[in-house]
């Protein structure tokens, strides 16, 4: 590699990070980091470089509302917002979702009654028709490299989940490898170990249905000791070693 | 539990809540948010002035965040340094769109200086700080004065070339100079400390 090129690239990495390339340099030193690795690392040891300098800035708290904007920018609020708008005026979107909530009802009691009668095909003479799974919840977890790593899964009603690993990991002695349940809102919480590598079953509080509801992704972190069912993690998580989504199978 | 995320000891921690928040865990996010807000919003204020821009600046960064938490780990940097360049990044863009041509308040720019380091006064502080805080603030020290006051006013304020050149009343060409010897002399510094 050219001498001359490799010392252009340092100067320019250095005074893009510093600030002061401008303009269309700035633009297009952007655009030769996204296809050029070297470029990508000069850059990274310039910010290494000079960005502790920023720590020794004396620290400001934001305001309240800059966290609000933030999950409302990320929808993660946006429904209570649009309430509080609306409160003391005639809400359509609410009038709409309760007709639609009786309509899903009504449906719901069609279902209701159709999961009576398949489960109990004896009450009007049927006979079941298929061999399908039983209602469950079922997560996949997978490892770095995207290989399927863990099977969990639980009769919708059940209290036992069943664990079984597909391809072992490390769980270095002395320590466990837990499994956490990530819901949709809220802080994770723990479900129970994992066996390194076979079977293992978990018992649960409460019902399947109960607890995975509202889950929708899964991890597995490796803990000094064994976390307590629906315990949150500690003020100093772990990184996830295995992740997958958490699937209702009905 | 807020920690400083000056500190060598909270990269881990960082590093597990940016691993969570790629896995969508919002609790995870919101605890990397109370971590590390207040840090970059003195980094964005310094450069955009203004509490409500500097605000705005750490909103998107934050959103930025959660959507490419996932790219953290690819990045190879520590977590403040990943952190700290979409908040700057985010910064500079604003900087540009807004016409914010009034350079003359820049007083506080002494300001940052003072932050800069006096190893014989405060021990403590760059005990409690990070090495690579320690060592960066050292080499800073060791440069010229005119070198160091235009590295810090482009780094803390985002003050270009010509912006740099009239705030310390000399010509264009002779501020460039101090911008590049002093960066050379940083790089070189902190090599022969075993730093990055």
């Amino acid at each position: 590699v050219n001498y001359d090129r490799l010392e252009l690239l340092n100067r320019l990495a250095a005074e893009y990070v510093l600030g002061t390339l401008r303009g269309g340099a700035r633009r297009r030193f952007v655009a030769v980091q996204r296809d050029n690795a070297r470029a990508r690392r000069v850059v990274l040891a310039w910010q290494e470089r000079l960005h502790p300098l920023a720590l020794a800035l004396p620290a400001v708290e934001p305001r309240k509302q800059v966290w609000t904007n933030i999950e409302t920018a990320l929808g993660f609020i946006a429904d209570k917002q649009d309430d509080t708008l609306s409160t003391g005026k005639l809400n359509w979107r609410k009038i709409f979702s309760w007709g639609a909530g009786f309509g899903i009802s009504a449906v719901a009691g069609v279902l209701l009654s159709l999961a009576v009668l398949l489960s109990n095909p004896g009450l009007l003479g049927l006979e079941p028709k298929t061999d399908g799974l039983p209602a469950s919840y079922v997560g996949l977890l997978t490892n770095s490299e995207g290989k399927a790593a863990v099977l969990a899964s639980s009769r919708r009603q059940g209290k036992l989940l069943s664990v079984k690993v597909l391809a072992p990991f490390v769980v270095p002695a002395g320590s466990v490898a837990q499994l956490w349940a990530l819901p949709a809102q809220g802080a994770p919480f723990a479900v129970g170990t994992v066996p390194a590598s076979g079977k293992g079953s978990i018992v649960l509080n409460d019902s399947a249905e109960k607890l995975f509801s509202n889950v929708q992704r899964l991890g597995v972190t490796i803990e000094p000791a064994a976390v307590a069912q629906g315990a949150p993690p500690a003020a100093l998580p772990q990184a996830f070693v295995l992740t997958g989504h958490c699937t209702k199978l009905w | 539990m807020p920690t400083d995320p000056k500190t060598d000891q909270t990269v881990p921690i960082l590093q597990a809540l940016l691993a969570r928040t790629a896995l969508k865990d919002r609790a995870a996010f919101t605890q990397l948010y109370e971590h590390t807000a207040p840090q970059l919003l003195a980094v964005a204020l310094r450069i955009v002035r203004r509490r409500d821009r500097a605000e705005d600046v750490l909103q998107d960064a934050f959103v930025n965040v959660w959507h490419h938490a996932d790219s953290y780990a690819a990045s190879l940097a520590t977590p403040m340094t990943w952190l700290t360049s979409i908040t700057r990044n985010k910064a500079l863009d604003l900087l540009r769109h807004v016409k914010t041509a009034d350079h003359a308040n820049l007083d506080d720019s002494e300001l940052a200086l003072e932050n800069l380091p006096d190893d014989r006064a405060e021990p403590s502080r760059l005990l409690d700080a990070g090495m690579a805080q320690m060592h960066v603030q050292q080499c800073m020290a060791s440069m010229s004065a005119p070198q160091r006051q235009a590295l810090a006013l482009a780094y803390f304020h985002g003050l270009s070339h010509s912006e740099l050149a009239l705030q310390l009343a000399s010509p264009l060409g002779t501020v460039k100079a101090w911008v590049r010897r002093g960066l050379d002399k940083l790089k070189t510094c902190l090599e022969a400390r075993g730093a990055v």
